[in-house]
């Protein structure tokens, strides 16, 4: 066995580098004949006797080097090396095809490359530092059994106490909280990225510290029992310079002293694609301890050993349905689900179908890089037949020729990968800058892994075999008489090239459509238009309850900063509010309608519900339809007022002006059906925005009371400024002399909902980016087809100029050639497009899947491509010298 | 190239031919003649194989260096350049020790062979 072995390897290294063996065997061969000529000069033959005798007497030389080098090499590598020498000087030789060609495969294995990187991270790629995240579940609350979003306070301490299914359950809020650091080393506050996290946040993930401690059974999560820090290890080396004497230093963090207990392990960051600087403990109390409606936390769990996933899910969904029968007023419609861990919680399915979508069209792009080749590779084939001929009337095999050809296939793939992967690697930090600003830091690792450059390298192989394979076999099938005879090319070969050329055309059309039925798709999806002006505005968030502010104190002291900051120069109007539209946070509200009941047998509707300050649809212009806005006299003691959205007016008093109309809320914090009621008249009609997130597109209707007399700690106020200044400034100042305890956060209206109009982003960039491409590979292969049959009808032309023809003429036969290549392929690409819009139209958010316009104007601007692409050919033509063209065969 | 390859071709049927009478035997032929002879380089091996083998086997000498190659991979054997008695140049080939490992190996593996294929042919009842 090891001899067998020891053989293979030199047999490897023979067939690598033949040289030394070779001379080798050659002074052994010159030693044998030498010795056998000795023998016969011995018997008495002469030198030149004996010289001819000696290689009598040893056999063919030739033969016995051949058969030597068999047994001494392996053959069959020794000629695929062979083969790829001869390749790459084939490909060096036409070297502008080689470019365009391994940059063609290079976009389509690329743009692969890239949609595979990102599906690894998103879908694929555990996160770092995390015990076992196979037995870790993400926990959402469902509204009306759908949807995957964050949980109250109240709801996740049951879920907590009643789970039997799983260890534990954690606890933070969706995003991490930008903070105030000071009295680190500078005099000014900077910025810090903070999540406050249940303390047995670490001990359910499993993670492990770099330095010092996590969260352990020590700490507690009631505010101020444990003011204690850990810093993210990026954190850590970043901002600290990874400074092995941290732990024990004190951070101030929003005016409160925290003190460094540990460092977590080098890339964890929690679960998901949420990165922040530090974790400190949860320290929730007051108000938001106890508002089961407000929903703001993610929950994840570990599964006991020897729980299943499917019984924890049910014993989640199981709670949720008795939580919603205990608190019906705040859990209406509201359950809990559970989902195996994700980068992105709840949204596996939507991402999946997005990216597998992307997926799609990328492989589209990677086609028609290959119809591209293809074609080339058949023109290559034809124009090599007399060589092929040759070498199959001098006895070389069939399959070594097609080995031959396919070599050259796979060395230009293999080139285009390099290419692809290159691209891939460099556009995707130019991708990531461009992405919209997001509200909070995120980690997505777009590392190259080895998963990615299988699947690059194993989709580069099967292209490469798809592509080479016709061309390489077409070729070698060429008849040795007839290939030797004429060099015309046979009008099959021709039929089968422009089968290419259309198919790659109506592939390009397919998915410049589906680009273009996208960008649509999004822009009736509203996102362009969510109901409101979201430019211009400026946010300041807070908790009143934080200073000490209590439901009596609370409301004055808000509408006195309002007072203030309606006075701040460049501040065009002001409100405040306690949600805004675009970000993930909603409130929802309990609300009986008189002489109007639900259909699924509750007692109330359960609607999305916002405290606002009079001014709050002015400063973010949403239009008043009817009635009057909030007003001064809209204060407590006075009438209990609200303002509803048009779709909740069409929803309760359809046909009917809904002003003057009553709602009935139940009290907040108060239990059962018998809980005492508010009136509410309605004085006011709103158009809807799109209120939770704008990735689903859908405008919510929302009941508006006046803050003054709903009063909620938490809250918003939004600033619509003079074009071209910021107020944030000011904005400090005025808060920082009103109190200065309050810890503040500032954002645009457009960072606060930068997350929702993200996939927009992207889908956009990528499919008029990838369209483009296509566009670009399709005239690339009109031009190469109708350039090489130019050059096949060379002879043609010559005659038909020779015996008359105008230039004028041939330019048109050549022009004609193009069209109708584009108008065919134009053709079934619409069909394919409209067949795909249908598929689609899921995504399409109502937009027509076939939209006439654009699908024409798509295909005016393909014809017009394949025209110009056939305009240097035809030129061309037009030149031939007749002389010339008969002479040349 | 084109004749080249398709000699090879030729070639390589030719040795399938002849692999089918010699593979296996011829290396352990060499393999033996070697390590009674003690070193010997290829001229000598094949006129002591012609000698022994008494015209009943025509060697053709050149079939010696593909089972040579063969051995001296396997490391069974080792050549190493050498003057001859005249002074000439020579490659002389010598036994290893792991070849004569493998000699007694192949040797019990066809004195079985031939032993099954004598026993079979002699089998009336087959």
């Amino acid at each position: 066995m090891t001899a067998d072995l020891r053989r293979s390897i030199v047999r490897f290294k023979n067939a690598i580098s033949p040289a030394a063996a070779e001379s080798e065997l050659d002074r052994e061969l010159t030693a044998h004949l030498t010795l056998l000529e000795d023998e016969y000069v011995r018997r008495g033959l002469t030198p030149a006797a004996a010289r001819l005798e000696a290689r009598r007497a040893f056999g063919g030389i030739d033969q016995t080097k051949e058969l030597q080098r068999d047994s001494r090499s392996f053959v069959w590598l020794h000629d695929a090396l062979r083969d790829l020498t001869l390749a790459g000087r084939l490909l060096r030789k036409h070297a502008m095809f080689t470019l365009t060609a391994v940059l063609s495969i290079g976009i389509g294995i690329g743009s692969n490359a890239a949609v595979f990187t990102l599906i690894n991270a998103l879908l694929f790629q555990r996160p770092a530092g995390v015990a076992a995240p196979d037995r870790l579940v993400d926990i959402g609350s469902t509204r009306n059994h759908t949807g995957f979003g964050p949980s109250s306070y109240p709801n996740f301490v049951d879920l907590r106490e009643r789970t039997t299914t799983l260890e534990d359950v954690y606890a933070h809020p969706l995003f991490p909280q930008a903070m105030s650091l000071t009295g680190v080393d500078r005099t000014i506050a900077e910025g810090i990225f903070v999540t406050p996290v249940t303390v047995n946040y670490f001990r359910v993930l499993g993670a492990t510290p770099a330095l010092g401690r996590l969260f352990d059974a020590r700490d507690h999560d009631e505010p101020g029992v444990s003011p204690f820090t850990i810093l993210s290890h990026r954190y850590w080396t970043t901002r600290f310079a990874s400074d092995p004497a941290i732990v024990g230093r004190t951070l101030t963090l929003n005016g409160r002293l925290f003190t460094i207990i540990g460092v977590a392990a080098e890339g964890f960051h929690g679960t998901g694609v949420r990165s922040g600087d530090a974790w400190i403990p949860f320290g929730i109390a007051g108000t938001m301890a106890a508002n089961r409606a407000g929903a703001w936390l993610l929950l994840g769990g570990r599964l006991k050993a020897g729980v299943s996933f499917d019984r924890a899910a049910a014993e989640i969904a199981n709670i949720g349905r008795t939580l919603e029968q205990e608190y019906p007023e705040e859990n209406r419609g509201r359950g809990l689900r559970a989902d195996s861990l994700s980068p992105l919680p709840g949204n596996g399915p939507v991402v999946t179908a997005f990216l597998l979508l992307v997926l799609a069209i990328v492989l589209v792009v990677l086609t028609i890089a290959c119809a591209n080749i293809v074609g080339v590779l058949l023109a290559r084939a034809a124009a090599r037949r007399s060589e092929v001929a040759v070498r199959l009337a001098l006895g070389a095999g069939r399959g070594r020729l097609i080995r031959q050809m396919l070599t050259e296939t796979f060395l230009l793939f293999g080139l285009g990968a390099l290419v692809g992967i290159a691209l891939a690697r460099s556009a995707m930090p130019l991708i990531i800058p461009r992405l919209p600003p997001l509200p909070f830091p995120i980690e997505i690792s777009l590392r190259m892994n080895v998963g990615v450059i299988v699947f690059t390298s194993g989709l580069a192989l099967l292209a490469a075999l798809c592509s080479g394979l016709l061309p390489a076999v077409q070729g070698a099938k060429t008849a040795v008489v007839s290939g030797l005879k004429d060099d015309s090319r046979s009008p099959e070969r021709l039929r089968l090239r422009h089968l290419f050329i259309a198919a790659q055309i109506a592939l390009s059309i397919l998915l410049v459509v589906v680009a273009g039925l996208f960008v649509r798709s999004l822009q009736s999806a509203g996102s362009m238009n969510p109901g409101f002006e979201p430019h211009g505005l400026e946010l300041m968030s807070f908790d009143l309850s934080q200073a000490g502010y209590t439901n009596e104190t609370g409301p004055r002291f808000a509408r006195a900063i309002l007072d203030s900051v309606r006075n701040l120069r460049g501040v065009q109007s002001a409100s405040m509010a306690l949600v805004l539209p675009g970000g993930f946070e909603t409130q929802e509200r309990a609300l009986q309608v008189p002489g109007v009941t639900p259909s699924d047998g509750q007692q109330a509707f359960g609607v999305d519900w916002n405290a606002v300050e009079p001014g709050y649809f002015t400063t973010l212009r949403i239009p008043l339809l009817s009635g009057r806005d909030f007003a001064e006299g809209d204060r407590e003691g006075s009438e209990n007022v609200a303002i509803v959205g048009e779709g909740i007016a069409r929803q309760f008093w359809p046909g009917q002006n809904a002003v003057g109309h009553y709602l009935l809320q139940p009290t907040i914090g108060q239990r059962g059906p018998t809980a005492p009621t508010r009136t509410l008249r309605v004085v006011g009609v709103v158009r809807d925005v799109k209120a939770s997130s704008l990735i689903d597109g859908l405008a919510a209707s929302i009941v508006y009371t006046p803050l003054q007399q709903q009063y909620v700690p938490r809250l918003t106020v939004v600033v619509r400024g003079r074009p071209g200044s910021r107020q944030t400034d000011d904005l400090r100042a005025t808060m920082m002399s009103l109190e200065s305890d309050l810890p503040l956060r500032f954002q645009s209206l457009e960072e606060y909902s930068a997350l929702g109009l993200v996939p927009q982003r992207i889908a956009i960039v990528l499919a008029g980016g990838l369209g483009l491409v296509g566009l670009l590979l399709a005239g690339l292969g009109v031009y190469g087809v109708t350039a090489y049959v130019v050059a096949a009808r060379q002879r043609e032309f010559g005659i038909r100029i020779a015996l008359g023809a105008g230039r004028s003429r041939v330019v048109r036969m050549v022009l004609g050639h193009g069209l109708m290549l584009a108008v065919i392929g134009s053709t079934i690409g619409l069909l394919f497009a409209a067949g795909a819009g249908k598929l689609l139209s899921a995504f399409l958010f109502g937009a027509s899947p076939l939209d006439i316009a654009m699908f024409s104007a798509v295909a005016g601007v393909f014809i017009l491509t394949g025209l110009a692409a056939c305009l240097v050919p035809a030129m061309r033509a037009s030149v031939i010298n007749p002389l010339e063209a008969l002479k040349c065969e | 190239m084109a004749s080249e390859e398709s000699r090879r071709d030729e070639n390589r049927r030719e040795e399938n031919r002849r692999v089918e009478l010699l593979q296996g035997t011829l290396d352990l032929i060499v393999l033996r003649a070697l390590s009674t002879m003690g070193p010997q380089h290829a001229y000598a091996l094949a006129a002591r194989l012609e000698q022994v083998a008494d015209q009943s086997l025509t060697l053709n000498q050149g079939t010696l260096y593909p089972a040579l190659v063969r051995l001296e991979q396997k490391g069974w054997i080792k050549g190493t350049w050498q003057k001859t008695e005249n002074n000439r140049d020579a490659k002389y080939y010598a036994v290893t020790k792991s070849g004569l490992k493998g000699l007694h190996q192949e040797a019990a593996r066809w004195r079985k062979l031939a032993g099954l294929v004598d026993k079979l042919l002699a089998d009336e009842s087959l």
